[in-house]
């Protein structure tokens, strides 16, 4: 019985099938952009958590901010919180300036960082090639070289090397080191892969006053970074004097950046869901229009035999394969938006597995809604009435 | 076998009621051919909507086979319609997105017999009514004359008790006319059915055995032609 409804409404769609295409376009943009929005919010929320996984959650920043500009930490200072706290395991402060970069008739500007030895464990840098600085070579002329800078600094005859020479101001300095690119992650300061590291000491010599203002910590997996941090101010509180301790945690940054990513897919969802209820209402339209010019056939199916409910079936059967056929279609459209979206960004394109069937679901659920109320008009029609109509 | 007893049938028209049929008492048996004839305005569109279940009576008893059938319920007088009465219409009214066959099986197929015996019953039907080589054509590809015996079988498929014919001749042309005349004495006799024939055509209603004249609102037995 059902499928032979279901035959006859699709035969009965494919009969006006412009007014079929129009109510379903409206439902497979609906459809459409519910799905890419909801694939777009989880594209975006992904990204976000690849771009920690990298540095990893487990990561303080601190920086000292004092009334005029930044602070500076003391070095012996940093380097004691892991004794003093044993929940940081690891710390490393650096120096931040900025550099020119000369090599065989080639410029590379970037940042650059003065950094002890421990800043590649904490920060996760893997070396492409050669090592990063070490704590015996704090005054020797070395640099280490992100993948972006040594890239910009390669002549096509000449590329950077562990060993190549490079000139800065007044010094030549020698690659020892290159890194893997990274992802930038909203936890460092700077672009890692654009990025020149030197030894502290060296820092002195290229700038007239460097501040050791930033540091960045490595804590205990299952430390609780609010606790930490709280140790962290009130052991640099009598340290610092006029001068402030401002403090970020990955995982505190994290929930806050996936709390607003939710929020940013459900407001990405509503919108979808307006175009959705849109197409819904187009829907409603094009079957009102279809009870009111079928009227005669509604009559003679009555006379006939046809029960109001069988024709309550009907029409709502040609609501939902509408609605159906649209979403699929949505679904398709919405998926392909979405992975053209990824990849126009550069982002990593996740499949949502709960796409095609939120996708069909919804647009039954639409079918179904905005299909009741022609279908019930169509049902309740009087008989007599409806075989008089023209 | 058809009773009706008195049946009255008022319309609301402002704040008064006009009355259509004022006590039309009847008794039509299987197997007849019977017209009803009238002018315009004397209630035949409202006696055949009465005897088709398509509308109650203001009073009065009707009975099917000696089933009353004004008790009925929405629900239930769909069934009753299904099983006792057959519709033929003067623009026959087919399906237009329907097969010959799909269109005549239509009312088996709302009794909720399966889909093959519902489309043997068609076809079986379709040959009966001359059409054995028409089942898969769509309304639109065939005549006036065979749309009418596609109706024809579409409201004789189910078996019922009565098929009520609102002027079945009146959009064809008189060859045509004699030829659906000729297949309602055939299937009258052929199936034991008893054929009510609502028109104001003097020359149908002469083909009929039993005519029958409203007027007034009240209905008068015409003497044999």
């Amino acid at each position: 019985m059902l499928s032979r409804v279901v035959v006859e409404a699709a035969a009965n769609l494919v009969a006006s099938r412009q007014r079929s295409a129009l109510a379903l376009l409206g439902i497979l943009i609906g459809a459409a952009a519910v799905i890419a929005m909801l694939n777009i919010g989880a594209i975006a929320r992904n990204e976000t958590v690849r771009q920690f996984r990298q540095l990893g959650t487990d990561v303080l920043t601190l920086r000292v901010d004092a009334p005029s500009g930044l602070g500076s930490f003391r070095l012996a200072d940093v380097e004691a919180v892991p004794q003093e706290i044993p929940a940081v395991l690891d710390i490393a402060p650096f120096v931040l300036g900025g550099a020119t970069l000369l090599h065989e008739g080639m410029t590379g500007m970037g940042t650059q960082l003065g950094v002890t030895a421990s800043f590649a464990s904490v920060a996760r840098l893997r070396l492409r090639e050669g090592r990063f600085i070490s704590a015996h070579d704090r005054f020797e002329l070395y640099i280490v070289l992100g993948a972006g800078l040594a890239q910009q600094l390669s002549a096509p005859y000449a590329p950077v090397r562990v060993g190549s020479q490079l000139r800065q101001g007044r010094y030549v300095f020698t690659v020892i080191g290159i890194l893997e690119p990274v992802l930038q992650s909203p936890m460092m300061p700077v672009d890692v892969d654009g990025t020149a590291f030197v030894s502290i000491a060296n820092m002195r010599r290229l700038m007239p006053d460097p501040q050791l203002s930033m540091a960045v910590a490595r804590i205990h997996p299952e430390a609780d970074p609010g606790a930490v941090m709280a140790a962290l101010q009130r052991s640099f509180a009598p340290k610092l004097r006029d001068a402030t301790l401002s403090l970020q945690s990955a995982k505190q940054l994290l929930a806050g950046m996936q709390g607003q990513m939710q929020l940013f897919t459900l407001l990405l969802g509503t919108v979808g869901g307006i175009a959705l209820v849109l197409g819904g209402v187009g829907v409603m339209n094009i079957m009102l229009v279809s009870v009111a010019e079928r009227k005669r056939e509604i009559g003679v199916r009555l006379a006939i035999g046809a029960a109001p409910g069988d024709i309550r079936l009907l029409f709502l059967a040609e609501a939902v394969i509408l609605s159906l056929a649209g979403g699929a279609l949505g679904v398709l459209l919405g998926l392909g938006g979405a992975y053209a979206f990824a990849g126009a960004s550069g982002w990593q394109y996740i499949f949502s597995p709960s796409a095609a069937p939120l996708g069909a679901g919804v647009s039954v659920a639409v079918g179904i809604f905005f299909g009741f109320y022609p279908a019930v008009m169509a049902a309740r029609l009087d008989p007599i009435e409806a075989l008089r109509s023209e | 076998m058809l009773e009706l007893v008195d049946i009255t049938r008022s319309f609301r028209v402002g704040p008064g009621t006009m009355p259509i049929l004022r006590g039309v008492t009847l008794r039509l048996e299987a197997g007849q051919l019977v017209s009803i004839m009238g002018g315009s305005g004397s209630g035949k569109s409202t006696l055949m909507n009465i005897i088709g279940l398509l509308d109650k009576p203001t009073g009065g008893e009707y009975r099917i086979d000696g089933q009353d059938v004004l008790q009925a319920e929405a629900r239930a007088l769909s069934r009753l319609r299904n099983r006792l009465i057959g519709f033929v219409f003067q623009s026959f009214f087919l399906l237009p997105r329907l097969n010959a066959w799909r269109n005549v099986a239509l009312p088996l197929q709302y009794r909720g017999l399966p889909e093959a015996e519902a489309k043997r019953r068609a076809i079986a039907m379709l040959g009966r009514v001359g059409l054995a080589d028409r089942v898969e054509h769509m309304p639109a590809m065939l005549s006036g004359g065979q749309k009418q015996r596609v109706a024809i079988a579409r409201a004789l498929v189910g078996e019922p008790a009565v098929v009520l014919a609102d002027e079945p001749t009146g959009a064809l042309d008189p060859k045509v006319s004699q030829e659906i005349m000729a297949l309602f004495l055939a299937l009258k006799r052929e199936l034991n059915v008893l054929i009510l024939i609502i028109t104001h055509d003097p020359g149908v209603a002469a083909q009929c055995e039993r005519r029958l004249l409203l007027a007034e609102g009240t209905i008068a037995e015409q003497p044999p032609c």
